[in-house]
């Protein structure tokens, strides 16, 4: 089978798990009660739920039309409002308050995903090279306080030991969408939008800081970004070097190391080229797992460190001063879309390296 | 034709007692858990932690005082944000590890947390392991359109990453129905069952062309009977294996929910949980305090050290376990 006729196979399979995610958030929202979703947009008192509703296509009596109703929004862009009194931002679209939101978590998540790669590979290598000996013990046990470890608690131990200390954290300050490093008084760079404080043009601060030649802006995006960065790395760290520990021991065992061994290849090219690269394909496969880690992952640390991303805007939208039931379901949706494109670009990428995946 | 009779004896064929097989396996079981000497540590600290849990259910007086809640209520006071007191035996062994936001006693607090810790997140994975062996099993038994809409299903739950999934159906079903922790714990369960569904169904996939399904197949054995008697057993232990490493991430996962303040709870109604001990030292989600910042790092470093402890000693356990159960792995 080629290539192609694998990723249309890999895209039709999408379709059902992308109308399966729809209902079942569609469930959510009609478990939680059709005139809650109305009072958002309404001040709605039970008795004419029934008249207003149908004027936002929620239809009391018809599940299935609302449904319907509720895909073609989604399609069309229309996720519903979000804010108004007891939020933090005023009422506005919910896609509007994403699109905005979302290219902190991005920088965040690639940022985590670079490092957490840069630091498991050499380390997973020199590991599964050397299984039993000391330095795997302590690998092993490093990696399993990677499991075990709270990462809320682990932000917070971090801030205190490395943080500059609470009065200079920024809690209050609403600059690049709340990267922190500008505030209302300061004056923006002209790379950057007045009004909604993203960063032109990749909106990706410490990409854009660069494009535009502005190293001291970098250092500084840097300088927000590194602690939460360590945070989520320690946790999915973990997951990478196990897995790639156990491919290189299972590698170590084959045939064909035994012969470049005979034949009398250097150890040094035997470990990097015989067996790293079978070690690093079973890798890929759960590479899902660990993107859905890493998002959790996000949504804890956004949190802790005031990061204005998906996930911070997620946890605010169930404050009990304001439940904002359409942010939460976008903001699900969000994550979901991510993890379900990360799987297939994943998935892809395996078929493409290892052509026996596709017979 | 003669009948042979031999007796094994007679021919110098020396016949072993042999007790139950089962029980013979988990006695060598037992020996190979006592030689690995990480897995036994985490055992007794789980072990432990369970002991607590049972007596704060059994009898909770011993945390000295009647009603667990009241932990918060009686050692309030209102209005008035004191001096958190400072850990050691001056002050009574209630605060011996200190006390946090408004002096409740940490170590009653910490301690009296387990019921709602440990007690929802093994209730948690005791029901979300048994609906989804149940599930994984019988869809691969029976196959075909049941197994391909099994697994469709359970594709959307791995759709969404699961503190996501958590949070969204903990908000969703908590504010519609007003459930208090039942929103919680069926949200928990949504997300734990896949995990189990996929987990048993590939074990199951390839017992059931085994010989000895076959043969009781042959033997006019029913389909009901054959996943139970014959394919489940088999699954039970790798996912046991599944179970005691989810244990110490379901608490995990609880903790940072109620640390996010997934929850809508006063201080005066919160329930002791690691989570919001926590919570309390840092100030996330209404509870407004920096007690943590102030210096006050006892009301941070216990919670979270206990917290810690457990999953710690809850991974090494279930990591010790599948080192003994998988005969692969076995040297």
């Amino acid at each position: 089978m080629e290539l192609r006729y694998f990723i249309i196979r890999r895209l039709l399979v999408l379709i059902p798990t992308l109308i399966g995610l729809s209902i079942f958030l569609f469930l959510l929202m009609w478990a939680y009660g059709p005139c809650n979703l109305v009072s958002v947009y309404y001040t709605v008192r039970q008795h004419n739920c029934a008249v207003i509703a149908p004027q936002v296509g929620i239809y009391l009596n018809d599940p299935v039309l609302t449904y319907l109703t509720y895909v073609e929004h989604l399609i069309t862009g229309n996720w519903g409002i979000v804010g108004g009194s007891g939020f933090f931002l005023p009422q506005g679209p919910v896609l509007y308050y994403i699109s905005i939101f979302f290219p902190n978590t991005i920088q965040l998540a690639l940022s985590a995903t670079v490092l957490s790669l840069l630091i498991a590979i050499p380390l997973g290598t020199y590991i599964g090279s050397k299984p039993n000996s000391a330095a795997d013990h302590i690998g092993r046990i490093f990696s399993l306080s990677g499991y075990a470890m709270p990462t809320f608690w682990l932000g917070y131990l971090l801030i205190f030991f490395f943080g500059k200390g609470v009065s200079s954290f920024p809690t209050n300050v609403f600059g690049f969408v709340g990267n922190g490093l500008v505030n209302y008084h300061q004056s923006l760079p002209g790379w950057v939008s007045t009004t909604t404080l993203l960063s032109n043009p990749t909106h990706i601060l410490l990409i854009d800081s660069l494009l535009n030649g502005d190293p001291a802006m970098f250092v500084r995006a840097l300088d927000y970004l590194i602690l939460p960065v360590i945070t989520i790395t320690y946790g999915i760290l973990a997951g990478i070097l196990r897995f790639i520990r156990a491919g290189m021991v299972d590698s170590a065992n084959q045939e064909y190391v035994k012969t470049a061994r005979a034949k009398g290849v250097p150890e040094k090219i035997i470990i990097k080229k015989h067996i790293r690269r079978n070690a690093l394909l079973p890798t890929i496969t759960v590479v899902g797992l660990l993107i859905s880690g890493l998002l959790g992952g996000v949504v804890v640390v956004e949190i802790v460190f005031t990061y204005y991303g998906i996930g911070y805007l997620l946890i605010q939208a169930i404050n009990p001063r304001s439940f904002e039931v359409w942010l939460v379901m976008g903001g699900t949706l969000v994550f979901a879309l991510i993890l379900v494109m990360t799987n297939l670009i994943v998935d892809v990428l395996y078929a493409y390296m290892d052509p026996r995946i596709r017979y | 034709m003669a009948e042979i009779n031999v007796n094994p004896a007679e021919l110098g064929i020396k016949q072993e007692k042999r007790i139950n097989p089962r029980i013979e396996e988990l006695k060598s079981t037992l020996r190979l858990l006592y030689k690995n000497k990480l897995a036994l540590v985490g055992l007794v600290i789980v072990a432990f932690y369970y002991f607590i849990m049972v007596l704060d259910f059994a009898y909770p007086p011993w945390l000295g005082v009647s009603n667990l809640n009241h932990i918060y209520v009686f050692t309030r006071t209102f209005g008035i944000v004191q001096t958190p007191i400072s850990p050691g035996f001056s002050n009574g062994i209630a605060y011996l590890l200190g006390g946090t936001q408004y002096n409740i006693a940490l170590l009653p607090a910490m301690l009296g947390a387990l019921r709602f810790d440990l007690g929802v997140s093994t209730l948690v994975v005791a029901i979300g392991a048994t609906v989804g062996i149940t599930v994984g099993t019988v869809s691969a038994y029976l196959g075909g359109a049941v197994d391909e809409v099994m697994m469709r299903v359970t594709d959307i739950f791995f759709s969404i990453p699961f503190l996501v999934l958590a949070v969204a159906v903990t908000a969703l079903v908590e504010k519609g129905a007003g459930g208090g922790m039942n929103g919680l714990i069926i949200a928990l369960i949504i997300v734990w069952w896949p995990i189990y569904a996929r987990l048993s169904r590939s074990l199951a996939l390839s017992t059931k062309s085994l010989n000895f399904v076959e043969a009781a197949k042959a033997a006019g054995s029913s389909k009901t009977r054959n996943i139970f008697v014959h394919v489940i057993p088999n699954v039970l232990s790798p996912a046991f294996v599944q179970m005691s490493l989810d244990i110490g991430t379901v608490v995990l996962i609880f903790a940072t929910l109620f640390f996010l303040g997934i929850i809508p709870i006063s201080a005066l109604s919160a329930p002791p949980e690691l989570g919001v001990l926590i919570n309390y030292s840092v100030g996330q989600a209404g509870y407004a305090s920096n007690l943590f910042f102030l210096g006050f790092w006892w009301t941070f470093l216990f919670p979270g050290l206990f917290l810690l402890v457990f999953t710690v000693a809850a991974n090494l356990f279930g990591d010790g376990l599948r080192d003994i159960l998988d005969p692969k792995l076995r040297r």
